[in-house]
């Protein structure tokens, strides 16, 4: 029905190629930053090992498996808050819905079925938490803020209440197939287990929903101005309800990756993570008020979180006690430095 | 045979009464402009036909047919577009994803192919509004001026036509040039069979392109007249005075604000 036809050849307001062209389209997205201090980071850490092994052993087989378990279930917590920043909300109970979803996935494990059921449930658990949230702030209109951080305290109350208090201990759940096992958390090699080629994979899909299909660019214009988006006939309710769904399937995903990796979890122990979530997501290039967010960028910065906690964990000169002061000033600092870009893009 | 009607439209905010019995047509291929001071209650006007502010009583007729209180998505349905004038723009994303925000071209399974959406953008920045300074479709719509938005907007609007546009003042930020551009390709879309409401209190511009005004006031439409039957004069009389400045000027009187 539209008056023009589509030219066939761009007119002048044409994209130009070139590497000035693709830089400002990458800032805006704030994938190209991150990336370039991922592998200063990196490039930083193989030199600072090279020259001192023993006392920054940052390539041992140890410190890689750790990088790569944690880091990956981290990624997939990233992603899916990453995800909610940027339809403008923020999710407080995420730490809380892996839990639960794991739970979910290891007491029905341990009562016998088969690992099919158990990925499905636990991948249900996650997606009801995340529509739950939804509904709330879309029926309410309590800022998330709030209603997630009751949702946190409620899914722990509700999760304790599940396993009765108990943590699910490895000796009680049953054996993991070896192959599912090996294919979920399986040693690849030198350390590098296979949660890194989840976190690539899923990665790559989210990827492709976020910035290639239309619901990524409908969770972008109602994070970055939910009148505008109202005003053209996207409803904002329905695109944050599936902003938050993809949320609890990630969630729940890392779940399952920590619950086969642990074969135990504690009701409760997964609560804090929501801050590491965060602040991966930020350090991503997420903004912090919505709008904007780069996939990619938010499994690097997830990675160069692990990576400041090797720092300090592995060298002696760094007080390794104090991790939290690391994260918690990382959060500051890059939400500030997001908050500075914006504010001269625009 | 009109296309959009209100039937004695009220509203209220709280105890402020923005509406009073407000009934106004706007026929097909027709160009109205909607005058008024600021607080005439022009803008509810606009929410309510395009579907996002609900009126408390009346009634609203599509194509001499009651559709009761439409939505958003009835009216969008019906082919009213609104630009509205705080821009109805996301500034983090392109110009691209803002012209087909809720509009993507996409394949089956909804994957947006970004390389044809990026060439129709490039070709309706040229030819629908002319806007200067704009480099690239996949340009930021944060880094544009008020008045590039605004084209932007525009743009958009006029690319994804239906069968009425309502323009929530279009000219205030955009340069004398663009103006006329815009102006003249609402005629143009008149000559197709389009309707446009032009809110605005810019009277010289709006004057040339309507065929018809309607000059609100605290509320209440004082003024509903063809542009044959009227002159700027009376209309800025109408806007600045209200009633009063009707009948002053309608009675040869000169104005006791200068102007």
């Amino acid at each position: 029905m539209a008056v023009l036809t589509a030219p066939t050849t761009p007119g002048k307001a044409s994209t130009p190629g070139g590497i000035a062209a693709w830089y400002r389209n990458q800032r805006g997205r704030g994938a190209l930053e991150v990336s370039v201090l991922f592998f200063a980071l990196q490039l930083f850490c193989v030199v600072w090992f090279l020259s001192d092994k023993v006392g920054f052993n940052y390539l041992s087989k140890g410190n890689l498996a750790v990088m790569t378990q944690a880091g990956s279930w981290l990624a997939f917590l990233a992603i899916g808050e990453g995800i909610v920043m940027m339809v403008g909300e923020i999710d407080l109970s995420v730490g809380a819905n892996m839990g639960m979803s794991s739970l979910v996935f290891l007491t029905w494990y341990q009562g016998g079925n088969s690992w099919f059921i158990c990925v499905l449930l636990a991948l249900l658990t996650g997606v009801a938490i995340g529509v739950v949230n939804a509904l709330v702030i879309n029926f309410t209109k309590i800022p998330s803020l709030i209603s997630t951080l009751g949702m946190m305290s409620l899914i722990w109350g509700l999760s304790v209440w599940y396993t009765g208090g108990d943590d699910i201990e490895a000796p009680r759940v049953k054996e993991f197939g070896k192959t599912f096992e090996k294919l979920l958390v399986g040693d690849i090699g030198h350390g590098v287990h296979a949660q890194l080629g989840w976190v690539i994979g899923i990665g790559a899909l989210i990827w492709v929903v976020i910035h290639r299909h239309r619901l990524g660019n409908h969770i972008s214009a109602v994070g970055g101005n939910e009148q505008a988006a109202k005003a053209i006939s996207i409803n904002p309710n329905r695109v944050r309800l599936k902003a938050f769904a993809l949320l609890g399937v990630l969630a729940a995903f890392g779940g399952i990756l920590i619950s086969v990796q642990t074969k135990t979890l504690l009701p409760g122990s997964t609560l804090d993570y929501n801050l590491p979530a965060v602040t991966a997501a930020v350090i991503g290039g997420t903004a912090v008020k919505g709008g904007k967010g780069s996939v990619l960028g938010m499994i690097l910065g997830t990675f160069i979180v692990k990576t400041f906690q090797a720092i300090v964990l592995l060298s002696s000169i760094l007080p390794g006690f104090y991790l939290q002061v690391f994260i918690g000033g990382m959060l500051i600092l890059f939400a500030s430095v997001n908050q500075y870009f914006e504010n001269k893009a625009t | 045979m009109s296309l959009l009607e209100l039937r004695n439209i009220s509203k209220t905010y709280g105890r402020t009464r923005v509406l009073q019995d407000v009934s106004f047509e706007i026929g097909e291929a027709e160009i109205v402009g909607l005058l008024g001071d600021n607080g005439a209650g022009k803008s509810t006007l606009v929410k309510i036909m395009s579907g996002v502010v609900p009126f408390d009583s009346g009634n609203f007729l599509w194509k001499s047919e009651d559709i009761g209180h439409p939505n958003r998505a009835q009216t969008e349905a019906n082919g009213i577009e609104t630009i509205f004038q705080d821009s109805a723009l996301v500034d983090k994303l392109t110009i691209t994803r803002n012209i087909f925000m809720g509009r993507e071209v996409t394949n089956r399974i909804g994957l947006m192919k970004l390389k044809e959406m990026d060439a129709t953008a490039a070709g309706i920045l040229d030819s629908v509004v002319t806007i200067e300074g704009i480099r690239s479709p996949r340009q930021l719509v944060g880094s544009l001026s008020g008045g590039q938005k605004q084209a932007v907007a525009i743009a958009r609007a006029v690319h994804f036509q239906r069968s009425l546009l309502i323009l929530d003042e279009p000219t205030s930020a955009l340069a004398v040039r663009a103006t006329e551009a815009l102006l003249s390709y609402l005629e143009q879309l008149k000559i197709t069979g389009v309707s446009s409401l032009l809110v605005t209190h810019n009277l010289h511009h709006a004057y040339k392109v309507c065929d018809r005004h309607v000059v609100m006031n605290h509320g209440e439409k004082i003024l509903d007249v063809r542009r044959e039957d009227t002159s700027v004069e009376e209309l800025t009389a109408a806007v600045v005075e209200g009633r009063v400045g009707i009948e002053r000027f309608r009675a040869g009187t000169p104005s006791t604000i200068g102007l």
